[in-house]
């Protein structure tokens, strides 16, 4: 068990096409004992590039990182540590399962690399193929087991020789929708048994907000914001947090759609150039004239257990969340409303968020 | 319908050209090697089986067949080893290593592999004196790993890229050093591309002609396509009954070769094509 700090760490590299590529920037963690953290960020942000220069395949280019005192890397101090060195193992997208091996001699692998003797390797691969439920299955090759066995034989290699660090690489994200959300409560009270420190990369914000511990949001290469779930979602600090986490997204209005609303002034302080966000499920309906503003519904579609209602006004477009007893038809006008302290503001320029 | 039925009947038969194409020359060689009157530019029509080609190259002392069999396979297999272990190793570490140049290397061995070998052979002949090689296997096995070695880098090359460098990643992770990946993952996965550039380059060197006439002098380094040309026939006839059956020997080893590898071999040489 480790506790992950990184320090200014940065990493930029050279292409023909692009020139020089800053992929990450100044990131500055620290990741508790035991604790299961998510960096979540759309594809090409980095996040994957920082996990590989966690796991030790990739090299930063300055900045430095410690497993709890213990400095694993730092290109200024010409340290780098192999991942062996590091003890950490890594579970990836693809699986990346030895094909011509069986399950047991995959799971096997790391074992006989380290050189135990034959006895100690069939007990520990045995402990790990019990947890995860991969007993019948020792002798299979890979391509003859379903995506969800793979993801698990995996799961086995990494956890097989208790690693210090274990280190997820949008490991769910290549299972069908049902079993992603089953392997999602098993990974989590796996890790809550096992009691490793977890850190697991997913553009998925459902999977992170349910997964994490805390959360770091990235975004070309830079951290955005680092919380715990409900932290992040309820108090984010710029437009693009806002908008990453939450289904369906949070709606973002101009500042002119409340230009006629009576409570502007109240709303923002007489502040210019802003943008208001607002979160589908914090919007509540009135009869018309009776909310902030008027708005006409243009579609309604069933979640099932919610209800999604689109809706418009003379210059924007928004969504809004509610429960399914609520009844609302097509066509019909409608008064919108929202608590004040509900209703994030941003910088238009910087896209930061106004504190109100 | 109808159309569907031209379509198979045209692919029947340029299937059907095609391999009679290739094996009628084959066959004839076959029909030749058991003619007792293998005058195939005279105009006799009469012709009588016999096994008396195949009792003669075998029994003959002037003809050495046997021995040019072995130095053949010999050379053939050892040559077709090393450039197999060189160009995996050099496969490996261009797909995988981070090195200034590497992009340079493929090119510039497909550009030596361009020379015509009649270009080289006056300094290689010099070359070999000086080591006192001539008429020994050296003189063959180094030419030939330095020729087939561009088509064995290059099919690997296409083998190992396609391999997902989370394979590679993921054993780093699990312990192994960079041989040991190459020995206990990579190889062991890119079998049926080990196996066509095995094949590959012994074809390569079991057919090489021009090396194995000009370095080669007698029975103790000649491989067998120079010994098959060299045949003598009595009063300056040409032997063609010995030679199509020394041919047809000849052929035997690839064909268990292959025989043995096809599998292999299919999934080798189309699996670079296309990518799966």
């Amino acid at each position: 068990m480790n506790k992950i700090k990184i320090n200014t760490l940065s990493k930029n590299f050279f292409t023909l096409r692009r020139g020089k590529v800053n992929a990450l920037n100044d990131i500055n963690l620290e990741i508790e004992c035991g604790s299961f953290f998510v960096l979540l960020g759309p594809s090409g942000c980095g996040k994957s590039t920082l996990l590989n220069i966690i796991a030790g395949i990739e090299q930063q280019s300055t900045g430095e990182i410690y497993f709890n005192e213990r400095l694993i890397a730092s290109p200024s101090k010409k340290v780098f540590l192999s991942p062996k060195e590091r003890d950490v193992a890594m579970v990836f997208q693809s699986y990346a399962l030895y094909p011509h091996m069986t399950v047991f001699e995959n799971i096997a692998f790391p074992l006989k690399i380290s050189k135990l003797n034959k006895d100690e390797i069939k007990r520990k691969v045995e402990e790990a193929s019990d947890i995860l439920e991969l007993k019948g299955l020792l002798e299979a090759k890979p391509k003859e087991l379903s995506g969800g066995q793979r993801q698990r034989v995996a799961l086995g290699r990494a956890i097989v020789r208790n690693p210090s660090v274990l280190l997820l690489d949008e490991p769910l994200s290549n299972l069908d929708a049902m079993l992603r959300i089953n392997m999602r409560s098993e990974l989590k009270s796996l890790q809550r048994r096992l009691n490793i420190t977890t850190i697991y990369v997913t553009h998925d914000q459902t999977e992170a907000l349910s997964l994490g511990d805390k959360i770091a949001v990235i975004k070309d290469g830079e951290i955005q914001q680092v919380g715990k779930p409900d932290q992040i979602y309820d108090n984010p600090q710029n437009l693009f947090v806002a908008k990453f986490l939450g289904s369906p997204p949070i709606n973002i209005f101009e500042e002119k759609v409340f230009e006629n609303i009576p409570t502007k002034a109240e709303l923002i302080n007489n502040r210019k150039n802003f943008l208001v966000g607002i979160r589908p499920e914090q919007i509540k309906f009135a009869e018309k004239d009776k909310g902030l503003f008027n708005a006409k519904v243009k579609m309604t579609s069933s979640l099932g257990s919610e209800k999604v209602i689109h809706l418009f006004t003379a210059n924007s477009k928004f969504i809004a969340k509610v429960s399914t007893d609520l009844n609302i038809s097509e066509g019909k006008d409608v008064g919108i409303s929202f608590e004040k302290d509900k209703v994030f503001f941003f910088e238009k320029e910087s896209s930061k968020r106004i504190s109100t | 319908m109808k159309e569907e039925r031209i379509k198979k009947l045209l692919l029947f038969f340029s299937a059907a050209f095609l391999m009679l194409f290739c094996i009628i020359p084959f066959l004839w060689m076959i029909v030749v090697s058991f003619s007792k009157n293998p005058d195939f530019l005279s105009e006799q029509v009469s012709y009588f089986f016999t096994l008396n080609n195949y009792s003669e190259i075998f029994t003959s002392n002037a003809v050495h067949l046997i021995a040019y069999l072995k130095n053949s396979i010999i050379i053939s297999g050892l040559a077709a080893f090393f450039t197999t272990i060189i160009a995996s190793l050099s496969a490996y570490s261009i797909t995988r290593l981070k090195f200034p140049g590497r992009i340079i290397i493929p090119v510039f061995l497909l550009g030596v592999s361009m020379f015509p070998q009649i270009s080289l052979i006056g300094y290689l002949f010099k070359i070999l004196t000086n080591l006192n090689w001539i008429n020994t296997y050296y003189a063959l096995l180094f030419p030939y790993i330095t020729l087939s070695l561009p088509l064995a880098l290059w099919i690997l090359l296409s083998h190992f890229s396609r391999l997902s460098k989370e394979l590679d990643n993921a054993a780093l992770i699990d312990g192994a050093g960079r041989f040991k990946i190459l020995q206990k993952i990579i190889l062991p996965v890119s079998l049926p591309g080990l196996f066509s550039a095995f094949i590959l380059s012994f074809i390569f060197s079991f057919n090489e002609f021009l090396f194995a006439l000009m370095f080669t002098i007698d029975y103790k380094a000649r491989t067998i396509p120079v010994g098959i040309a060299l045949f003598e026939g009595l009063h300056g006839q040409i032997p063609w009954g010995y030679i199509m059956a020394a041919s047809v020997i000849a052929v035997i080893p690839i064909i268990i070769i292959i025989a043995l590898f096809q599998k292999y071999i299919m999934q080798g040489l189309t699996e670079g094509a296309i990518k799966g």
